[in-house]
């Protein structure tokens, strides 16, 4: 297998999780499959550098967080962006339903954290990625995820509190 | 994850749904495989920012963000409902992190939060740019084209959506992303009413995409135009 067959290999291994990282990230969904792209385009120009022995998603995940953080940066967007989807009309059943609902609201809580530390709960509070990982990923010291996770429980409680007080009725 | 984080019940529950990855569609993931085969076609290159929104998109953006609230709130209520019915108790607000011992990082890419990573600045897409200078610089440029017009069309904006999409053809008349080109250009004309365009539009795509797997969503477009695009 060559090396671009290999990285091609992974990608597709990957993609569902790749996809839900980027929409974690604050990525549209009518941005993820460029973004998606631009990681694939990043990942195998790096691919020869990455040490095969250590799990790829943190890895993955790291340069989803920079080609994020990039885009982020140009556009200087702060969209809620789970409701700009393409409604789904479909009936759905209840758990089904209630998931995306989930999801939605996490989706906005995470929007109100700001990228680099929403970055570090993702991969530790969410992936249950080993702190160590998390540092070797992003490229920061280990105290600064410590300080980051810290701050961003605090941020996600928070705004999470604020959707479901704004939802409840008055 | 060896600790547990201190957090409500109510995020822990949140948290704990978010972490089942829903699968993608079979036609997304096709999609996304057929672009990445294709870039392997090209030789190996630095990664590139995305495009910069123009001044008229942020007020579009600001005005999605509006109705993203309202959607989100709805769905903050209907989970409320659901998962809290009675008056929920107080939640725990201090968080705490159980320092572990852990190894130095192996390797270290971003010096710090405030560092950009290397990105090169991209030219906006209505301007014509010089010829592209290789096959990687054109395929980026041919992303950034359909990456506005699906920007424009996923916001409703179809005439906003014409520009980088006529761009992208007089640039890339047989580019690598012709097919999704031609899928988006069935719908921002269907968007716009220009029923009978759309439909010769979506007869040429058929009969030069037969397998495509954008047939399905393009035939229902250019057949009722209003309905699928959202008006």
């Amino acid at each position: 297998m060559t090396a671009d067959e290999a990285c091609l290999d992974a990608f597709q291994r990957e993609l569902d999780y790749l996809y839900r990282s980027l929409r974690r990230l604050g990525t549209a969904p009518s941005e993820v499959d460029d973004l998606a792209q631009e990681v694939f385009l990043a990942l195998r120009s790096s691919w020869p550098e990455y040490d095969q022995t250590r799990p790829l998603r943190p890895y993955l995940f790291g340069i989803a967080f920079r080609i994020a953080a990039a885009h982020h940066r140009k556009w200087r967007r702060e969209v809620a962006f789970e409701v700009v989807e393409m409604p789904d009309t479909a009936p759905a059943p209840d758990d089904v339903l209630l998931a995306k609902q989930s999801r939605a609201v996490l989706l906005s809580a995470l929007e109100r954290i700001p990228l680099p530390r929403r970055a570090v709960l993702v991969m530790h509070d969410i992936d249950g990625t080993p702190v160590e990982e998390v540092a070797a990923a992003l490229g920061i010291p280990r105290f600064t995820v410590y300080s980051r996770l810290r701050k961003a429980r605090r941020e996600l409680e928070s705004a999470v509190r604020k959707l479901m007080n704004e939802a409840r009725p008055q | 994850m060896t600790t547990e984080p201190p957090y409500s019940l109510e995020v822990r529950a949140l948290l704990e749904r978010e972490r089942d990855i829903p699968p993608l569609s079979a036609a997304q993931r096709t999609r996304a495989m057929a672009r990445a085969r294709a870039a392997l076609a090209t030789p190996a290159a630095p990664m590139v920012a995305p495009s910069r929104a123009t001044g008229p998109r942020r007020w579009i953006a600001a005005a999605a963000a509006l109705v993203a609230s309202a959607g989100v709130a709805a769905a903050a209520f209907e989970l409320h409902g659901r998962f809290w019915p009675a008056k929920r108790a107080p939640v725990e607000t201090s968080a705490t992190v159980e320092l572990r011992p852990a190894s130095t990082p192996k390797s270290t890419t971003i010096e710090n939060e405030a560092a950009p990573p290397a990105v090169e600045e991209p030219r906006p897409a209505a301007i014509p740019a010089p010829p592209a200078r290789s096959k990687a610089e054109a395929s980026r440029a041919e992303l950034r084209l359909l990456r506005e017009a699906r920007a424009a069309v996923a916001r409703g904006d179809f005439a906003g959506a014409m520009a980088p999409l006529t761009e992208h053809a007089r640039r890339f008349k047989n580019g690598r992303l012709v097919e999704e080109r031609e899928a988006l250009r069935v719908k921002a004309l269907a968007g716009l009413g220009r029923t009978e365009e759309a439909r010769r539009a979506a007869g040429s795509f058929r009969a030069r995409f037969p397998r495509s797997v954008l047939l399905p969503a393009v035939s229902k477009m250019s057949a009722t135009p209003r309905a699928q695009t959202g008006d």
